[in-house]
């Protein structure tokens, strides 16, 4: 809400600087978002007469301007602009006038010609959005004279962002209350004069069936007027405040919302068939909104109606035949109070919002809902002429915030306790600033009875009276106290994706939703997807199932980059419905990795080396060894979107934990990588926890090592081959491992040579050649029985 | 010249000649050879001795001294040059084995933890040293939860300023519950309290949950998923005077400098007083530039003693008990402490920028 400067010292006398005044607000807890100085944005641009004008020699737009501006010399100016001429005045930016837009004038040669300052429009004064040529000052403008001070220019306008407790703030009076209380300065009263009243008139009628959501309405005809433009002032102090003039009388209501915060609405008469009615809408009554939408209401609307039709949606928005027009003649001046919740409501359902609706939402003072109709009456009679009929007035403004017994509310607190919770001591003066915020205060020792004022809807605990005193004495006045420390021990820090990061990963972080199409490429079609029901796009419209297209993403993303490799890891949260439990879901916490283009660059000491399924399974292995697991890998063709052949299930314990694989090659250059992709995902939450390592004794005795190299089918899985070896080499076997294979030339078709390294150690003894001659004996005769294998060396 | 004489002349030529080869030897194998050349079984120190035993006996031990004096010249002559030559070889070796040290090492690819992750550990870390212990909670929530427990009823003003994602109806057929993704970590608050009364607890309870949250709007400072840590504290007596002692040692710690802090009376439906909290500066020392607009001042978190409603909602007594609470964004901390310009490149993960930034010192 912007709040100009003077309008503000309507209500109060302030004599602070507006940065002084901006400072307030914030302690007050009035967010300023910016405040505007008009004035001072155009200091240097003076009032200047156009003593002669010449055609520019060299161009046929521009012309040749001397201009007084009360100096010595009259100026010498090119100007663009064409709808000036001699003896105009004009606004002059002269030399080293910063203009509102930024631009700094200079002295400068235009087409060759010298020019000493620039005529301005309005739009480069910062008044208007735009504007067509130079701004014409009225003739008796004084030559010479700062245009600010000439055009009376606001010194300041606050920028406030109120916030949404704050209703009674979001108007000039409300604001100025807070400073005025603050300042110890006075509010001044307001002007307010009766209304003549024209008994001839008929008032209005008016029923109020709907009394919960509508505690007090009050309607008045006025008769007779002449709708006009509003006066120049009012359109100014409009524009200021950031609202566009529409028509005399809407005007003045606008006015009177910004001044007092009562939004009220105006209804052509002549337009209206009938009594008034403000009930609830039964559901189905159609509503042409002003706003040029055709509505179709839901029962528990608030309605303001004629005999014919719905006129308003209370408090939101009127009709759009009802509205007041240039030609309107007689009009009926709606004021009241309409239940926040009521009107929030109703406003979310149709997304409508109105200067009107955001204050009712957040509530009006039921106290100037009166007054309000008072001032409006006046001040369109005085304008706009016409007579005024009594005011038609349904229930009482009373009733709003009261208790039982019709006495304002009232808060009890003990001000020991709010002392504590804010950890500062409450000095009695300042109940007075509370006293000029409206509030009644009674202590009587630790206990204080506060009565709220009818604007304060937000005060009605202890807590808001805490709040109340501690924006008043000011938060910085708190002391920075630490509490006392609990001592409860930290839990474990989660180490997963640090140890990915360890092993030459880089870590990313997705969006947790993804397209439905990216969802198909891993996980089948089933019931178990979670969709957003308002998604940014349909790229963002369902919740994850699988990390991998995120890294698929990224991947991409990267490559198309000139990266010729990536190592990706990604933690966080896979979501889906749960089958067993209606309408719950689960959240399973996952690590995945992505692997795809070189894993080795060309180097110094060795050329580039891309990625494999290898490289994949040695880091994801790598891991669960780090946290005490072991994984194992089974060969699985039938998993979505992995390359059959290259892609296993893989088991922790029992456990299904996770998945490895060579991302399908059609999917991967869909994506336009053209180097094999390998991705790997873990379920965390399927993990158990390793063992914490028992201490073993180191062996005593050196171990001896042997290798055999036998030539199997290629079928054959080196995992069963190390099973049957371990199973043949007895009890002294510390280790076995492939460690050479080949099945190049020499080696015939569907065989492979693999070389096996096995260990034996004996905790009691030195090993000798006899032991390792028997174990070599014992599997060499297992790789024949079991797997056909022949030994070569 | 006796016997006796011509020996000593022997040995002194010997010596002389022996003392020059060895000088003269070019590496450990020729000195090792002049060792077995004069003093080996068959050597010329062992050659000369032959003619002991013509001499006289009284002569025999006055030319042993004489042969012991040059055995031990010779052998001292020989440890001197080895010495030598075994320093030159080593020498030698060393600039034959020299290697460019300014080559790069070999290394297993780049990893970095994400800017965002390298926040969240530190944020957590400096809590967790304060006794505050980590939760967690689900990121698709109930409206109970993210909103109503939270004091904030389904005609609040504040509500609809929440952006909130809604997931499609979750059940089949029958209407259910409807369900969104979290706007903040404060569900968090709630579902801790809970569980934590439900298991006996009684406050005091310091809790800090760091976990993603959810809003529906996206642009240029605006991410439709970002990262926010609530903290929270309930005991008897803990004041607005804590909550400003934890934030400030909290913000001095993270930013690993003194840091003023400022709050400002704000509004949240679910704290009561509640603030605004600006840092001075960290750019410009509070005097003014670009990134504060000029004010010196740079807003970081929310904040405010949890509203009674809060504490009520999951049935601790708000007359006996009292709490702060604060939810922070991690992006937001992290893009000040490391001068990051734009919300966009958390989530863009180009690789230039996670691997420059995540670097964790």
């Amino acid at each position: 809400m912007k709040i100009p400067f003077s309008w503000l010292k309507e209500h109060v006398a302030l004599t602070a600087t507006p940065m002084q005044i901006a400072d307030d607000l914030v302690r007050l807890g009035h967010e300023v978002e910016a405040v505007e100085m008009p004035r001072a944005a155009v200091v240097g641009v003076r009032v200047g007469l156009i003593a002669s004008k010449q055609p520019h020699p060299d161009a046929d737009k521009l012309s040749l301007l001397k201009v007084d501006v009360g100096d010595a010399e009259a100026l010498d100016i090119v100007c663009g602009a064409s709808n000036m001429d001699e003896g105009d005045k004009i606004p002059v930016a002269t030399l080293g006038t910063v203009l509102p837009n930024g631009l700094k004038i200079k002295k400068g040669k235009i087409r060759g010609e010298t020019s000493c300052g620039m005529c301005c429009s309005e739009t480069e004064l910062g008044l208007a959005e735009d504007s067509a040529g130079l701004l014409i000052l009225p003739a008796d403008a004084p030559v010479g004279a700062e245009v600010g001070d000439y055009l009376e220019l606001e010194e300041a306008v606050f920028d406030l962002s109120i916030t949404p407790n704050r209703g009674d703030c979001m108007n000039v009076r409300g604001i100025a209350r807070d400073l005025a209380a603050d300042a110890g300065l006075p509010l001044n009263d307001l002007d307010l004069h009766a209304v003549a009243l024209d008994a001839s008139l008929a008032d209005a009628v008016v029923t109020v069936s709907a009394e919960q959501d509508c505690p007090v309405y009050m309607a008045r005809r006025i008769q007779g007027i002449t709708v006009a433009d509003s006066p120049a002032w009012m359109q100014a102090k409009l524009i200021q405040a950031g609202q566009r003039p529409v028509n005399g009388v809407v005007d003045v209501l606008n006015t009177i919302m910004l001044d007092l915060g009562q939004p009220m609405h105006a209804f052509d008469a002549d337009t209206l068939s009938g009594s008034i009615t403000v009930s609830s809408a039964q559901g189905g009554e159609p509503f042409s909104a002003l706003d040029g939408r055709e509505l179709t209401l839901n029962a528990g609307d608030l309605l303001v109606s004629d005999n014919a039709s719905v006129i308003a949606l209370a408090g939101i928005m009127g009709s759009e035949p009802t509205g007041v027009r240039e030609t309107t003649t007689n009009i009926v001046l709606e004021s009241a109070f309409f239940r926040p919740a009521r009107i929030s409501e109703t406003r979310r359902v149709y997304a409508m919002v109105s200067e009107a609706s955001m204050r009712f939402e957040r509530g009006v003072d039921p106290a100037m809902v009166a007054v309000a109709m008072q001032r409006a009456t006046n001040m369109i009679i005085d304008l706009f002429g016409g007579s005024a009929s009594a005011v038609t007035v349904c229930g009482d403004a009373g009733n709003v915030n009261a208790d039982a017994s019709g006495a304002s509310r009232k808060v009890n607190a003990s001000v020991s306790r709010i002392e504590t919770r804010l950890g500062i001591e409450i000095p009695v003066a300042v109940d007075d600033v509370l006293v000029r915020m409206g509030f009644a205060l009674q202590r009587n020792g630790d206990a204080l009875t506060v009565s709220v004022p009818s604007f304060r809807h937000d005060v009605s605990i202890p807590e808001d009276i805490s709040e109340e005193y501690a924006r008043v004495i000011g938060f910085d006045k708190i002391p920075e106290l630490l509490p006392p420390l609990a001592t409860t021990a930290p839990a474990r820090q989660d180490r997963s994706v640090h140890d990915a990061v360890g092993a030459g990963f880089l870590q990313v972080i997705n969006y947790a939703f993804i397209s439905a199409s990216e969802q198909r490429l891993f996980v089948p079609q089933d019931d178990l997807d979670i969709a957003l029901e308002n998604p940014i796009s349909d790229a963002m419209s369902v919740m994850r199932r699988s990390v991998w297209p995120g890294l698929l993403n990224t991947a991409r993303y990267n490559m198309n980059r000139q990266q010729s490799g990536v190592s990706l890891v990604e933690q966080g949260r896979v979501y889906l419905k749960n089958q067993k439990a209606e309408n719950s879901h689960d959240e399973i916490n996952v690590i995945a990795w992505l692997m795809s283009g070189d894993v080795e660059q060309d180097d110094w000491f060795g050329n580039a080396r891309q990625a494999d399924f290898f490289d994949l399974k040695g880091a994801v292995n790598a891991w669960l060894t780090l946290r005490g697991l072991t994984g194992r890998f089974i060969a699985d063709d039938s998993m979505q979107g992995l390359q059959a052949g290259q892609s296993a299930k893989i088991l922790v314990g029992r456990a299904e934990a996770g998945r490895i694989g060579r991302v399908d090659g059609d999917i991967a250059s869909s994506l336009d990588i053209d180097t094999p992709v390998f991705v790997a995902e873990i379920n965390l939450d399927a993990l158990t926890t390793g063992k914490q390592a028992k201490f073993v004794p180191l062996p005593e005795f050196p171990g001896v090592e042997r290798d055999l190299v036998f030539l199997f089918e290629r079928t054959v899985s080196s995992e069963a081959i190390l099973n049957a070896v371990k199973s043949a080499a007895g009890k002294m076997l510390t280790d076995a491992r492939i460690f050479d294979r080949y099945d190049g030339k020499g080696v015939p078709d569907g065989f492979v040579s693999l070389g096996i390294r096995f260990a034996l150690q004996d905790g009691k003894r030195t090993l000798t050649q006899e032991d390792s001659d028997t174990a070599s004996q014992a599997i060499i005769a297992a790789m024949d029985k079991r797997f056909g294998a022949m030994l070569r060396a | 010249m006796s016997e006796i004489d011509s020996l000593k002349a022997q040995l002194e030529s010997l010596q002389a000649d022996a003392l020059n080869a060895f000088a003269a030897a070019e590496n450990l194998n020729a000195l090792q050879q002049l060792r077995v050349q004069y003093l080996g079984k068959k050597g010329a120190l062992t050659e000369v001795l032959k003619g002991v035993g013509k001499l006289p006996p009284a002569d025999r031990p006055v030319i042993g001294q004489h042969v012991n004096a040059t055995k031990s010249a010779l052998a001292a002559g020989l440890d001197a040059c080895e010495t030598t030559l075994a320093e030159k070889e080593k020498i030698a070796r060393i600039e034959a084995e020299r290697i460019d040290v300014s080559l790069p090492g070999r290394t297993k690819g780049k990893g970095a933890l994400h800017p965002v992750q390298n926040g969240l550990d530190e944020i957590s870390t400096i809590f967790s040293q304060m006794g505050f212990v980590v939760a967690e909670g689900p990121e698709i929530e109930d409206e109970f939860h993210n909103f109503d427990a939270l004091n904030i009823p389904p005609e609040h003003p504040a509500r609809a300023m929440h952006d909130t994602f809604f997931v499609k109806e979750m059940g089949n057929g029958e209407k259910s519950e409807p369900m969104l993704l979290r706007t903040h970590t404060s569900p968090v608050q709630i579902r801790t309290m809970k569980r934590f009364l439900a298991e006996g607890g009684e406050p005091p309870l310091a809790v800090v949950a760091p976990g993603r949250v959810y809003r529906c709007d996206y642009d240029v400072t605006h991410s439709p998923m970002f990262h926010q840590v609530e903290v929270f504290k309930v005991d008897r007596d803990v004041s607005m005077a804590h909550l400003k002692g934890v934030l400030k040692h909290f913000l001095s710690t993270y930013f690993e400098k003194d840091v003023a802090i400022r709050l400002r009376p704000h509004y949240f439906p679910f704290t009561e007083p509640s603030a605004e909290v600006d840092i001075g500066c960290v750019f410009c020392a509070g005097k003014g530039c670009r990134i504060c607009k000029g004010s010196g001042w740079i807003e970081v978190l929310g904040s405010g003693m949890i509203h009674p409603n809060v504490l009520q909602s999951v049935g601790i007594d708000s007359e006996e008990f009292s709490g702060f609470a604060f939810g922070l964004g991690v992006e937001r901390l992290v893009m000040l402490k490391q001068g990051i310009p734009d919300l966009r490149l958390f989530f863009e993960n180009d690789v230039r920028f996670l691997s420059r930034m995540g670097v964790n010192k």
